[in-house]
């Protein structure tokens, strides 16, 4: 049967825009502005979803975004709120976590097995006997989570935007719209944000039987309308509260991160329900949804109903009903001594009963818990929260309408820091010290009655303005409760339960009392062991009412139990509006064209893409490597090396800054020579290194690893700092190009382009010039990372390209090759060179490594000397030592990591390198091992992954014969 | 021996087949399409490369007295620009200063072609910026969602430049007005120029704009 309204002034539907839909198959009409909720609740169904645990009917409960039971899925998209989602044309609607339908739900069988599932069942059962794990395993996990993962999900770009303005205020209600209209004359930007389609918030559905709430945003709305300097966004919830005043604020489109001068939070209160046997029931429901079914979408909620009422709240929504034809059986007020309000009377004058101190003992449930066919009544003893059975009696209805308190919106004040206090008169946490900035107003600031929320917005409004420097008189509003808005206890205890306190979870009255039992007695403790508050909701509904219960269970006052820790995102937010455009900044060196079109494959190394190995027609990618590191052995190779960090050192005190920057020496070096560079941090763990270049007494230039530029860079500004040498640093590792040309035909290739001798006795080993090659001004170093007979040319970066190429047109006919990052890997290997990161790790001190002849202890100080003083007093836990494996090696391969086990089974260390070395002809690699174990020619046995052992031998380096020696 | 420079960008705009020219001894992106689809994608958004200009940068305690030597006018406030006959004087943080000439010859290749500046706590800055120009009624729409500053409000003082993160590399900015319209100047290390170029472009063509060559400015 339709409960279709005839049309209200107050309606968001367009009656002029039907449109149609499918919900589980069968075919729905609506109006464009409806909820798939609102409509489907208009077209007479009342299941709309199942429980999550038990699988039980529920229907509308807030219809303000958090009725999670109401999850739906459209093919695409899973997940969506029905309560809040505007039905759209043609949707083909399924209910999520069903098995069969929602009408015809396999699981419902779970509900009749409730009592043996009691919250934290989980965490006893199915442990033992261990072998049945698995089975009960893959049961629980079928069972668990809501919805489907489409992994063919379409990408559709959620655009993530700044915007900034003097006044963000949160909620478009009436509280937050007086705050704008108070500022708005001051010239300031502002923007009101509000979760809902349409802004007003009370005042476009609590109507209280008369037409004062529709004239007043009507009002309201037409003077703001007047300001252009007033930006009104509904249908975005602001999401969270981060340092500073930034809120995200997440609507359909994206997120839009608003950095605000000043924010007023007017975020209102979540409506609370009462606590009683089936107050999940689809007919059950909370006041203020009834009111938004009626005023927003013309639906009757029922036709015949009961109102469960412990506030003025519930007086109004009888009302509403009242007016739309609604037959109200009867308002049954938890409070002994009633309602004091004016519409008592106005109430009664319509022929409603009033039962005073009274409560519902038990919804009846009509055919397969679809709806409500009745209300048990009976006395209600508010001192000790029991229900008084000697008068009960039953009112039949299709409607329970319930209204007990609220919770305050307050999770951005707590995200932001703001000190809550427990108002009692209010009975609820309200705002006692808030941030510099931030201004709260309204019902979330425990101000319910509608003159005083306007005032209370007002005030809000002149202390921002006064924050933000205009001159404004002060405005005060008196907190004044004729009754508290919300009921201190409204929970009724039934023996068969089923009174749900956390529809997300399905979890009761007495899932809370055996939890204190076992000891979870503290909130945090609570809320993981019953779960209350971790479902989608996030407790929005049913956070108040477990700190409730919990306070009555410990005899302790609520402000004494606290609250539960409110983290961003305030709202389930979907992933691909986190993740926005994706932006993922990286470098590439101006030969990266010629890699790309060349073939090589690249690879990530910090932020740069390098070419690791160039294919081969015919090769596969090992074989490749081993050409091209052969190349180097036998001919000629070359690498982009561009990615190095380039920085420089000018100034009279260079040498000092390096001195104690770095563990060598710098001040005794000559121009013209380099020097290795190492640097620890000040736990004398390596951390990098490089070559220092000396180019003038006062001027050094030094390359830092691909990856740790940035960080080095960063780590000498830190220290010019705090030093204050007279020393400047430039970082050009952007500004200028690196080639490393290595190998026996390298010389002969590069003294093609250059006029500088380059025989040992004029550019030997470790020297350094300035020149110029292939008509490039150069930087020409002799290098020995990957070849001992190896130049690496610094050349500015647009150049780079015609040195490469000049390089090629007179390498190639002598075996010149290129060579990526995997072979370099290889190559500096067989040189016997360790590298930091990979044969370092983040403990790594220089004993370990080998690397004490790099350490000038001698000098005044360097980064890192006093811990390392402490640790060479220390005996060597392990070291860092080249190995091989025996010459044909081929058992079962020998991984990166893999153990290196002593003799007494223990671990001793691990192979940080290993790779099999075509011009060696066998496995080399290096290796932490015993320290007592290093001597060249001791063996050691690496575990493989198999967890067999294979014997290495300590090696001799370089692997591989010098150039010099050949 | 003369040879082309490489533009730091070139790699990311190969695709797009553009007109390349030479300018200044780098081989740049001239034009992207027609006249007149070039003029609406400027007007919407559109994103050109400047990389060819000449540039010279010194830093340091005694950059300014050196520069002042040189004849060089220097914006008072750090992180401020000027324009000096046809070059732009950009003053980065406190002392350090980057002088890029527009399209012809100026200032920046005096200096750079002259000897190397010497003095006390003088420093020479090598650079290789890719130098991007965005245009168009989207432009501040673009850098609202990559760039976390309120650009409008903190560029109103026209000689004013901002040194932040737009997508999440640093960059230096300015708005600067050419042939009566404003352009956003974008600077960032040459090596992200690439990844700046394709991120911005495709913002652009979002919007209905795209890449915009040298020529639709400079005839």
């Amino acid at each position: 049967m339709s409960k279709r309204l005839p049309q209200r002034a107050s309606e968001w539907l367009k009656r002029d825009k039907p449109i149609s839909f499918y919900f589980e198959g069968q075919k729905y009409q609506a109006y464009e502005g409806d909820t798939i909720s609102s409509a489907l609740w208009a077209a007479g169904e009342t299941v709309l979803g199942r429980s999550f645990k038990y699988h039980r009917p529920r229907g509308v409960l807030s219809l303000a975004n958090h009725d999670v039971n109401v999850m739906l899925a459209d093919g695409t998209d899973t997940n969506m709120r029905g309560d809040v989602l505007p039905v759209q044309d043609g949707m083909q609607l399924t209910v999520v976590n069903t098995d069969g339908g929602v009408k015809n739900d396999k699981k419902r069988f779970i509900d009749a097995i409730s009592s043996i599932l009691p919250v934290g069942f989980y965490y006893k059962a199915f442990h033992t006997p261990r072998s049945l794990f698995p089975f009960w395993e893959n049961i629980i996990r079928k069972s668990a989570g809501l919805g489907v993962v489409n992994f063919n999900y379409p990408r559709d770009l959620k655009r993530k935007l700044h915007t900034h303005c003097d006044l963000l205020i949160i909620g478009a209600g009436p509280t937050g719209l007086t705050a704008a209209l108070m500022a708005a004359p001051h010239g300031l930007n502002i923007i009101v944000v509000d979760e809902n389609a349409q802004a007003g918030g009370s005042l476009s559905y609590d109507m209280g039987g008369s037409d004062e709430s529709a004239k007043r945003l009507a009002e309201l709305l037409a003077e703001l309308a007047k300001y252009p300097n007033v930006t009104l966004r509904t249908g975005g919830y602001a999401a969270g509260y981060y340092t500073d005043h930034l809120i995200p604020i997440v609507e359909t489109t994206g997120i839009t991160k608003v950095r605000a001068k000043a924010v007023i939070v007017a975020s209102g209160a979540f409506e609370q329900p009462p606590v009683f046997r089936n107050n999940d029931l689809p007919g059950v429901m909370l006041a203020t949804a009834a009111q938004r079914l009626l005023a927003r979408y013309a639906t009757k909620p029922c036709e015949s109903a009961v109102v469960f009422a412990a506030n003025k709240q519930g007086y109004r929504a009888a009302m509403d009903l009242l007016d739309a034809g609604v037959t109200v059986k009867a308002i049954v007020d938890l409070r002994a001594e009633g309602e004091p309000c004016s519409l008592v009377d106005a109430i009664k004058s319509r022929g409603v009963a009033i039962y005073n101190g009274a409560c519902v003992y038990e919804v009846l449930p009509a055919a397969n818990k679809f709806g409500v066919k009745g209300a048990v009544i009976c006395s209600y003893d508010e001192a000790s929260a029991k229900p008084l059975l000697h008068d009960r009696f039953t009112i039949a209805c299709d409607g329970i309408i319930m209204s007990a308190g609220w919770a305050p919106a307050a999770a951005l004040l707590y995200q932001a820091g703001t000190a809550m206090r427990y108002e009692k008169s209010a009975e609820q946490f309200v705002p006692a010290k808030l941030p510099a900035g931030m201004f709260a107003a309204g019902k979330v600031n425990g101000i319910f009655d509608l003159a005083q929320r306007l005032q209370d917005g007002a005030r809000a409004a002149s202390e921002a303005l006064a924050y933000l420097g205009k001159q404004v008189p002060t405005v005060t509003v008196d907190r004044d409760y004729i009754a508290s808005p919300s009921h201190p206890y409204p929970m009724v205890e039934h023996p068969k339960g089923k009174n749900f306190v956390d529809f997300d979870e399905d979890i009761s009255i007495k899932d809370f009392v055996h939890a204190a039992q076992e000891g979870f007695d503290n909130i945090e403790l609570m809320k993981r062991f019953t779960t209350v508050g971790m479902g989608p909701s996030q407790g929005k509904h049913s956070n108040m009412n477990a700190i409730r219960i919990l306070a009555r269970i410990r005899q302790l006052p609520v402000e004494r139990i606290g609250t539960t820790t409110a983290r961003p995102f305030f709202h389930p937010t979907p992933i691909g509006h986190l993740a926005g455009r994706g932006l993922h900044p990286h470098r590439l060196t101006t030969l990266h064209g010629w890699h790309e079109a060349h073939g090589a494959e690249f690879t990530d190394v910090g932020v740069w893409q390098r070419p690791a190995w160039y294919r081969r027609a015919g090769l596969e990618k090992q074989q490749a490597i081993y050409e091209e590191a052969l190349a180097v052995r036998k001919a000629a190779g070359m690498i982009d090396v561009g990615t190095l960090g380039k920085l420089e050192v000018r100034g009279p005190d260079a040498a000092e800054f390096l001195e104690r920057f770095y563990t060598g020496s710098f001040k005794t070096q000559k121009i013209g020579r380099t020097r290795y560079a190492l640097l620890l941090d000040e736990a004398g763990v390596m951390v990098d290194d490089g070559i220092a270049c000396r180019i003038a007494e006062d001027y050094f230039y030094i390359t830092a690893s691909t990856t740790n530029a940035a960080a080095v860079y960063r780590e000498m500004q830190r220290w010019l700092q705090i030093w204050q040498l007279d020393v400047g640093l430039v970082n050009v590792t952007g500004a200028y190009g690196g080639i490393n040309l290595a190998g026996p035909a390298a010389r002969g290739i590069l003294s093609k382009l250059t006029l500088r001798p380059l025989d040992d006795a004029s550019l030997p080993f470790g020297a350094v010039c300035d020149t110029e090659i292939a008509g490039v001004p150069a930087r020409l170093i002799r290098v020995g990372f990957v070849s001992d007979l190896a130049f690496e040319m610094h050349v500015p970066a647009g150049s780079t390209q015609h040195v490469w190429n000049a390089l090629l047109e007179n390498g190639v006919a002598e075996g010149l090759r290129p060579f990526g990052t995997d072979t370099q890997r290889l190559l500096r290997l067989e040189m016997g060179n360790h590298l930091i990161g990979q044969d370092t790790d983040g403990l790594t001190q220089p004993f370990e490594a080998g690397s004490d002849g790099a350490i000038q202890f001698a000098k005044p100080f360097f980064i890192g000397q006093r811990s390392l003083q402490i640790i060479a007093r220390k005996p060597l836990n392990k070291r860092l030592v080249p190995f091989t494996l025996s010459e044909g090696y081929q058992g079962e391969t020998i991984n990166e990591c893999n153990l290196v086990i002593g003799t007494d089974g223990n671990i001793k260390g691990r192979v940080t390198s290993i790779a099999f070395s075509p011009t060696v002809g066998r496995f080399i690699g290096f290796a932490y091992v015993d320290p007592a174990n290093v001597a060249e020619g001791a063996a050691f046995n690496i575990r493989t992954d198999s967890g067999s052992l294979v014997m290495a031998r300590v090696a001799a380096t370089p692997f591989v014969q010098l150039q010099s020696e050949a | 021996m003369t040879f082309i420079q490489t533009s730091p960008v070139s790699h990311a705009q190969h695709h797009a087949h553009p007109v390349m020219g030479s300018l200044h001894g780098m081989e740049i992106a001239l034009e992207f399409g027609t006249p007149a689809s070039q003029q609406a994608q400027a007007a919407v958004a559109g994103v050109a490369e400047f990389s060819a200009f000449t540039r010279f940068a010194v830093k340091g305690a005694g950059a300014a007295e050196w520069l002042g030597a040189q004849g060089m006018e220097l914006p008072a406030a750090a992180n401020s620009w000027l324009m000096q006959d046809s070059t732009l004087v950009l003053r980065l943080g406190n002392s350090e200063y980057l002088l890029e000439d527009q399209f012809v010859a100026g200032h920046a290749s005096r200096l750079a072609q002259g000897s190397a500046p010497v003095g006390a706590k003088l420093y020479p800055v090598a650079r290789s910026d890719a130098a991007l120009v965005l245009s168009g009624q989207h432009a501040l729409s673009i850098l609202a969602e990559i760039c976390a500053l309120d650009v409008a409000a903190e560029l109103a003082n026209n000689q004013r430049l901002l040194m932040t993160q737009v997508a999440n590399i640093s960059v230096t900015l300015l708005s600067q007005t050419l042939n009566g319209k404003t352009l956003y100047r974008l600077w960032c290390d040459g090596t992200y120029g690439p990844y700046l170029w394709h991120e911005l472009t495709a913002m652009a063509q979002e919007f209905g704009g795209g890449p915009v060559g040298l020529s639709f400015y400079f005839k």
